[in-house]
């Protein structure tokens, strides 16, 4: 139905994405995520031409659309959009928004484009607002205007480009609830959102953009419940991370524990936890740096990765040196700081792989 | 009483005697003839100075741009003189012909500034919105930019329509018969100016009134936006 072959774009020195491959069959409802500023706009607006592609090809129903001499109008005729900011024609009244393209473009007659506006119209749920003008519509009624306008051609696709980011809460369902009745219908489309869980509904395949490109891309549950790359996953479970790296013995602990502060300050993390963080870090790392027999140029990295949408605090701790576990050298003596660690965590674990020392703890 | 005759006598002095009348209405239809005449002919000289102004060619654009500041920097009575002084000064053309081109092009220049603005204000958006839907760049340009910004240089481009009318007043200088001229002529022979000057002054006024209403007849349809 729609592909892309290869499909680069970039504005000036700002690479946006590189040889993107994607294949739509009919009938698909895909979903484009990804964090604001991976191109998901300027994906569609190459898709739909409206963005010149550096290179590489978009093929709708078999024809190269990116050669000179296609008619590109014809083919949008057949290739529906539906923007963030609606963009109705504001000195045109409903009517006329939905109707315009059929009577001046398909040379429908009146009476038939009129006949076809208000079926789309009772199907958005907005029959009693025929003759309002945009500016006397809320958000979400004029996005299911824009919707019924996109409609109104007949498009073998629509592509809605985030389309409840510039709505009121309130309002974003009973948009949210006509593209869902579209896709059930079978329409072929495409849709970016930053709405999750609308996206794990209605979408039969759901794709992560990032790095330039696709980067991930499963059904719905595939990515939403077992997504297998780094920052997919950091990017569903809503993960902050911070990162910091330790060289030798010799570190400056205090800087480290203000970095670690600014970083729980940031994302809001309760100052008890960020005691807890402190705490668990100091103890870890005086536990293999006190270990007599490691070398004291030992490296550990650690990460903590910050779940906004579950609370939750993970600590990963690596470290290279021969295999040594402080949680079995704690059982053989007392020790202290491994005893505050075992109060403060919910859970945590050590592994031994590859020359490397694992530990995981949450809080 | 008294004052009731003396208007009555000013009146039938002012109007009836020598015809005057008849020259009256001449100059009213030599100021709307150079006034129509210069608003068609400037917003022709408007429309190719804005679409120059905002073309891709960057040569067409300093060009427009140099045009447009010369043209809106020099008071139109000396672009008048100069036409009637030395650009035309060896050929026959009527005066009132020269008159027309001179404020064809100031207000062309003032024109070309009202429509770029007004394009520059809609949303473009919305334009590509239409092209979306199958319309060509033109079509899509006639059927949505167009209207949109007409609505928005309509108030301005009344305004200039009104000044521009006031401002042919001074096409006397280069011995052109308009209201102005005229009024001035027959309170000189009446040796009333006061009624005379007055009268023209209500005859602008009318004017004014009447372009107004001439604006009005197209919104009174549709009050949006
Ligand atoms: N016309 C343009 N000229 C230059 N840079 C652009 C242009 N359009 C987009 N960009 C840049 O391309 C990048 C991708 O933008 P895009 O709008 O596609 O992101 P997005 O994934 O849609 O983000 P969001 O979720 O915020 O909408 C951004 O860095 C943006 O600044
Ligand atoms: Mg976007």
């Amino acid at each position: 139905m729609i592909q892309a072959v290869n499909l680069c774009k970039s504005f000036g020195n700002l690479e946006v994405f590189k040889d993107l491959n994607i294949n739509i069959n009919r009938g698909e409802c895909v979903a484009v995520i990804g964090p604001s500023g991976t191109g998901k706009s300027v994906f569609f607006r190459t898709l739909a031409m409206l963005e010149k592609p550096d290179s590489g090809q978009v093929y709708i129903n078999g024809t190269d659309i990116t050669g000179k001499d296609v008619n590109i109008n014809k083919v949008r005729e057949k290739l529906g959009m539906v923007y963030q900011g609606f963009h109705l024609f504001s000195h045109l009244n409903v009517m006329d928004n939905i109707t315009l393209a059929p009577l001046k473009v398909k040379k429908m007659n009146k009476s038939d484009a009129q006949k076809k506006a208000m079926e789309l119209l009772t199907m958005v749920g907005l029959t009693d607002k025929s003759l309002s003008y945009p500016h006397q519509l809320s958000g979400g009624q004029q996005q299911r205007v824009a919707i019924a306008r996109s409609l109104a051609m007949d498009p073998d696709i629509i592509l809605f480009d985030e389309p409840t980011s510039a709505l009121d809460p309130s309002m974003t369902g009973e948009v949210l609830a006509i593209i869902r009745k579209l896709a059930r219908s079978g329409l072929t489309m495409m849709i970016s959102t930053h709405e999750m869980s609308f996206a794990q509904d209605v979408a039969s395949r759901v794709i992560y953009m990032d790095e330039k490109g696709i980067y991930e891309q499963g059904t719905a549950d595939q990515i939403f419940k077992n997504p297998t790359r780094e920052k997919t996953r950091m990017f569903i479970r809503k993960l902050k991370v911070f990162s910091y790296s330790i060289n030798s013995r010799g570190f400056d602990m205090v800087e480290m524990n203000v970095q670690i502060e600014l970083f729980c300050q940031k994302y809001n993390i309760e100052p008890k936890k960020v005691n807890y963080i402190q705490l668990v870090l100091e103890e870890l790392i005086l536990e293999v740096y006190g270990d007599s027999s490691i070398n004291l140029q030992l490296k550990i990295d650690f990460t903590i990765e910050f779940s906004e949408e579950r609370n939750e605090i993970l600590i990963s701790f690596v470290y290279d040196g021969r295999s040594f576990n402080p949680f079995e050298a704690a059982e053989e003596s007392e020790h202290l700081g491994m005893v505050l660690i075992y109060g403060v965590s919910k859970n945590y674990g050590y592994s031994f792989e590859n020359g490397l020392n694992t530990i995981n703890i949450n809080i | 009483m008294e004052f009731f005759e003396t208007i009555v006598n000013s009146l039938c002095n002012n109007l009836i005697g020598g015809n005057a009348w008849l020259v009256l209405l001449n100059g009213l239809w030599v100021t709307l003839l150079i006034s129509a005449s210069g608003l068609l002919l400037g917003t022709i000289i408007g429309a190719i100075l804005c679409a120059m102004r905002i073309s891709d060619v960057g040569f067409l654009r300093t060009l427009s741009k140099i045009i447009i500041a010369f043209l809106r920097g020099s008071p139109v009575l000396l672009l008048l003189m100069v036409f009637y002084y030395v650009v035309f000064a060896n050929s026959r053309i009527d005066a009132v012909y020269i008159a027309i081109i001179a404020f064809a092009l100031n207000n062309g220049a003032h024109i070309a500034e009202i429509m770029r603005s007004a394009l520059s204000a809609v949303d473009k958006k919305q334009l590509e919105a239409a092209r979306m839907l199958g319309f060509s760049k033109f079509r899509a340009f006639l059927a949505i930019t167009l209207p949109q910004a007409g609505r928005i240089a309509k108030p301005v481009y009344q305004n200039a329509t009104i000044n521009l009318i006031q401002w042919t007043s001074v096409v006397g200088y280069v011995t052109i018969t308009d209201l102005t001229r005229t009024v001035n002529n027959i309170g000189a022979r009446t040796g009333d100016p006061f009624f005379a000057l007055f009268l023209g002054i209500l005859l602008y006024l009318c004017l004014s009134y009447f372009v107004n209403f001439l604006f009005s007849i197209g919104s009174r349809k549709k009050e949006v936006l």
